[in-house]
């Protein structure tokens, strides 16, 4: 940009490292602490390397605490919650961003609301259908529950990556003899395709990390997602913070890696979906 | 002909869903806040409409309005918060600084984070014996928080939970505005800096104006998020000391699964819902003011 002092220089570093540690301190921190052995983690002097790096903890949760089994709980609910939502939301956004629809200003309106207001207030009536269903206690019907947020927030940020397809070349596709399906599976989709990713990294995330429904859904130990099983964990194992860092390690380092290889797919999308309306 | 029916074709399932998921229960909610159901009425079937009963018992309860208020200022905190420390951080990305683009992106772990694995940490960095934050603060010399346990009291529960907030919803916030400071002409500063005007002046005449629209959405969608904070405060505290860091999600949600009173649960969600949409209104209100005065 424009030419700065020293002064300036130093002060915008010193800021830059503040934020920065600050961002990054407690992931560092519940990283390391899952390394030390127990009487290392609790010393009246913490250590901010560890002096003995263990994997007791991370043996321990998996083989004692069965997080193994939550793990994939995790994986299957996010994963079936992000095909579905994506596949149902890539035809909506499709239909939204295409065609000229009467009330189509509604249904757009509608999707933003819905997106936008409190689970809380739905938990109560999906906890009474979900009952009289018989859905509840099962990871069927958390990944239906899962679908009332994902659903709405892929609509309107697939909605924005197909408008933003140009029209003609799909006419092109049309008038060199492919039909409506064809042209939306050989032109449209791949030129959407980073859209569509970003928005599935984006609902695969949410639901891994989702917590509310969870624990109102779930009772049985072998149904737990691991939020809900870190939750259990904690409020059982409150003392036993080796534990607990090494779950919440493995909790956060799927969806870590997830954003490191798509940060970029997925800032760019984070900001068309909310600064371009 | 084909093309008529093939958009709503494709709309049908996703609209099912929503209507299915979200816009019956939302009516069911509002029905329910009327009745009286509880446990009983889930197995029977048998419900009693009941009026304005949930509402009026709700509304002379005095805990509801401590909790109410404990939302409240809760909230507003946390978007305040969250809105100043994002645009610092945006400012200062804006500045282009070598290894800006590596800040942007570390910025975005704690977004990222899963809200539950955050509370266990920062519950684990504010541990009274062994926390690190305690350690900090009594080499730093304040004494006083040595073994200073702060989840024994809802303020600094409140305070604590309040800095986890922060610190997860800031990048979004951040994130957000750093990419409307791209769409503002930089013609705008040039002739500002000829007319001699400040960098604040630039941040207050330029920026934050040019960027209203951007900043009234982001306002809303903090406004949502942060009086609808559920999980951080299950986990951290699950609503104690003495449901002293009770918040209105926290409170319906205990009265509907906890205590199986669905209707009063449901009347407490409602007005949950209705207070938010006053801030909202109120967001908007002010945002057009302002504009029709300079206009």
């Amino acid at each position: 940009m424009r030419y700065k002092t020293t002064l300036q220089k130093i002060c915008i570093y010193s800021l830059a490292v503040i934020t920065f540690i600050v961002a990054l301190f407690p992931f560092w921190w519940m990283m390391i602490s899952s390394l030390k052995p127990s009487h290392e983690i609790f010393s009246k002097v913490p250590t901010f390397w560890p002096r003995n790096v263990t994997f007791e903890h991370y043996t321990n949760i998996f083989v004692r605490a069965n997080f193994w089994g939550y793990f994939k709980n995790s994986l299957l609910v996010a994963g079936t919650v992000t095909v579905i939502g994506t596949g149902i939301a890539s035809l909506a956004g499709y239909a939204l961003g295409r065609f000229p629809l009467r009330g189509k200003e509604m249904i757009l309106l509608t999707v933003l609301f819905v997106q936008m207001f409190p689970l809380v207030v739905l938990i109560i009536p999906l906890f009474i259908i979900m009952s009289q269903l018989n859905l509840t206690n099962s990871l069927v019907g958390l990944v239906i529950t899962y679908l009332t947020f994902s659903l709405p927030f892929c609509i309107w940020m697939l909605r924005s990556y197909f408008s933003s397809i140009p029209i003609e070349i799909e006419e092109a596709a049309l008038i060199d003899g492919c039909t409506r399906m064809q042209a939306f599976r050989k032109v449209i989709f791949p030129l959407a395709w980073p859209g569509i990713s970003a928005t599935s990294i984006f609902a695969f995330i949410t639901a891994w990390n989702e917590f509310v429904f969870a624990v109102t859904f779930i009772k049985d130990d072998q149904l737990r997602t691991l939020p809900l099983a870190l939750q259990q964990f904690f409020s059982r194992f409150t003392a036993d913070y080796g534990g607990l860092m090494a779950a919440s390690t493995i909790a956060t380092i799927p969806v870590l890696l997830f954003f490191m290889f798509f940060q970029k797919r997925m800032t760019k999308g984070l900001v068309q979906g909310s600064v371009k309306h | 002909m084909k093309n008529r029916w093939l958009p709503w074709l494709l709309l049908a399932p996703a609209l099912l869903l929503i209507i299915g998921l979200t816009i019956y229960p939302l009516l069911y909610t509002l029905f329910l806040s009327f009745q009286h159901y509880d446990m009983y009425s889930m197995l029977s079937g048998e419900t009693k409409w009941v009026g304005f009963e949930n509402y009026r018992q709700t509304l002379t309860d005095p805990f509801f309005w401590k909790v109410t208020r404990n939302t409240v200022l809760f909230g507003l905190a946390c978007v305040m918060g969250t809105m100043v420390v994002g645009l610092c951080v945006a400012l200062l990305l804006h500045t282009k600084f070598k290894g800006s683009n590596i800040l942007g992106i570390a910025i975005l772990v704690p977004w990222v984070f899963p809200a539950v694995a955050g509370g266990i940490v920062w519950r684990w960095m504010f541990h009274d014996q062994y926390g690190i934050a305690n350690f900090f603060l009594v080499k730093l010399g304040f004494e006083k928080f040595q073994g200073f346990a702060w989840f024994n009291s809802s303020f600094t529960a409140f305070f604590i939970i309040f800095l986890m907030i922060v610190w997860q919803s800031f990048p979004f916030i951040a994130i957000s505005l750093l990419a409307g400071f791209q769409t503002i002409p930089n013609s705008l500063y040039e002739a500002a800096e000829i007319d001699g005007a400040t960098g604040w002046d630039k941040l207050t005449k330029i920026t934050l104006p040019m960027l209203k629209p951007l900043l009234l959405i982001l306002f809303i969608l903090s406004t949502i998020w942060d009086f609808k904070i559920f999980d951080q405060i299950y986990v951290m505290t699950e609503g104690g000391p003495a449901r002293g860091t009770y918040v209105l999600a926290l409170y319906s949600w205990n009265e509907a699964i906890n205590a199986l009173n669905f209707g009063m649960a449901s009347t407490i969600a409602m007005l949950m819902f209705v207070l938010l949409i006053i801030f909202i209104t109120i967001y908007v209100y002010f945002m057009r003011e302002d504009e029709a005065v300079k206009s």
